[in-house]
């Protein structure tokens, strides 16, 4: 599904803190969103996800408003996840509880993911005795369980160790091979965006001052600005 | 001290002999304020959620109000309903004053802001979270409030239970509607109440140490459910 923004603002008291009259993510695209802190890609990801009620402006996804069908086809992983009061392995297998899956497949799916994250160790613990990695890699499964078609991601891999780092990375990876969705992530590190995305959208003050592929936003022809930002470290 | 030690004789004297007349007093303490904590809980635990996930203008002052109710004294409350049930009162037709339905009435007032008020703090700091996640996940509306009620169900069990210990240990409310009549409106806060007035002291600790245990065996249940979790 791609996503169709136009003329979206967001305020907050009076203060704008959104601004974009119009934009387009492609449909099958691996999408980073960057940009300074405070520039508004937390609030512009919660709004395609469809959490914030009160902004200007539509956001159509492959042409159709927000319905039941687009909030079941898409998910949005928080920085920090709220994990629900039970075992990782009840956590990660709610999504598909909803749905009226199979108690077998269920099992099926679940256990699945669970080994391919490596976190067999954790299966029936606690959710609210996980480390913050640990919490973040069930959220992440949980996101994909139910294959979504759109995907997106606050910062997924902020405080978060190098090994479990690229453990993400590659989960994210795959699933975009395997599945084609359209993902969105908000990162604030660049090396992490031209590792994965194919597509960056980079955002200042509100707007989103540049988008396009990597090579063009971060190569000898970027924006003054961007080259600023990177120079001065301040993603 | 003579009054505790041969206080604990009573109370196992009162136990071990199944004292009918006790067991009616016990029996009508637990009836009445289970019925007002039941029916508070109807009230407030829907009431408190949607309080605690929902913004709409006056909302503050609306909480403030709430948070004032849960700290009303009881007799306040009983002398107001007295007034309103009084013959010639406004709601004197239903002669409420003096019976069962009065206490419990009274006692609902009292602890339907309490857990209004509990559950209310319970779901607007993790609420929003809840909600956001139940939308991330594609549940429905239904999917929704039981997500909810799921998430913050240690929460609304301690407001019930913090709830029901007020009832039960409630004796001002329930004496001015209630008026304490033997086999009638009396109940264990009542019956110390009248002991002390009696200089029945010792009596008076059993029904205390009686109404002690209740309220103990209660809160270890509501430990037992928070530890299971
Ligand atoms: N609930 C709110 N009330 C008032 N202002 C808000 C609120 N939420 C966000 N803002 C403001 O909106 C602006 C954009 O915030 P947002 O969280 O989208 O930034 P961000 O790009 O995600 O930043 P970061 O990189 O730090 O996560 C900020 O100036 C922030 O202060
Ligand atoms: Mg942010």
């Amino acid at each position: 599904m791609n996503i169709t923004i136009d003329s979206l603002t967001k305020r907050y008291n009076n203060k704008s803190v959104l601004d974009i009259p119009e934009m387009i993510f492609d449909e099958g695209c691996l999408w980073g969103i960057l940009g300074p802190n405070g520039s508004g890609k937390t609030t512009l990801v919660r709004i395609v996800a469809g959490l914030l009620d009160s902004c200007s402006g539509s956001v159509l996804y492959q042409g159709d408003e927000y319905s039941d069908s687009i909030k079941k086809a898409m998910t949005l992983v928080f920085q920090r996840p709220y994990l629900i009061r039970s075992t990782v392995y009840e956590n990660i297998a709610y999504p598909l509880r909803i749905r009226g899956v199979s108690e077998q497949e269920i099992l099926a799916r679940v256990n699945e993911l669970i080994e391919s994250f490596n976190i067999q160790s954790i299966r029936d613990q606690k959710a609210w005795t996980l480390s913050g990695g640990e919490a973040q890699k069930v959220a992440l499964a949980r996101a994909i369980v139910f294959k979504p078609r759109i995907l997106i991601l606050d910062e997924p891999t902020s405080n978060i160790d190098p090994e479990s780092i690229m453990l993400l990375e590659e989960k994210i990876l795959d699933y975009y091979r395997k599945e084609k969705p359209t993902i969105l992530m908000v990162t604030h590190n660049i090396q992490q965006a031209k590792r994965l995305c194919n597509r960056i959208a980079f955002m200042n003050e509100g707007q989103i001052i540049d988008s396009g592929v990597p090579a063009e936003i971060f190569g000898s022809g970027a924006m003054p600005k961007i080259k600023e930002f990177i120079k001065k470290g301040l993603i | 001290m003579d009054n505790f030690v041969s206080g604990f004789q009573d109370a196992f004297q009162l136990i071990i002999d199944l004292d009918p007349e006790f067991f009616e007093i016990v029996r009508l303490s637990m009836v009445v304020s289970l019925t007002a904590t039941f029916l508070a809980a109807i009230v407030a635990i829907p009431f408190g959620t949607w309080l605690g996930i929902k913004e709409f203008p006056g909302k503050r002052f609306l909480v403030r109000i709430i948070y004032t109710l849960m700290s009303m004294p009881p007799v306040v409350i009983g002398l107001v309903l007295f007034l309103l049930f009084l013959r010639n009162g406004p709601l004197g037709e239903f002669r409420l004053n003096f019976t069962a339905t009065a206490m419990i009435i009274a006692q609902f007032v009292l602890v339907t802001p309490i857990i209004t008020g509990v559950v209310f703090n319970g779901t607007k700091d993790r609420g929003p979270d809840i909600q956001d996640l139940a939308r991330t996940m594609g549940s429905s509306p239904t999917q929704t409030v039981w997500l909810l009620i799921k998430e913050l169900r240690i929460n609304i069990l301690s407001a019930v239970v913090t709830g029901y210990g007020r009832a039960m240990s409630e004796v001002g409310a329930v004496m001015v509607v209630g008026g304490n009549i033997k086999g009638h409106t009396r109940i264990m806060t009542t019956t110390i109440a009248m002991l002390r007035n009696m200089g029945e002291y010792s009596l008076a600790i059993a029904t205390g140490i009686v109404l002690l245990l209740i309220s103990f065996l209660i809160n270890s249940l509501l430990y037992h459910w928070q530890q299971e979790r």
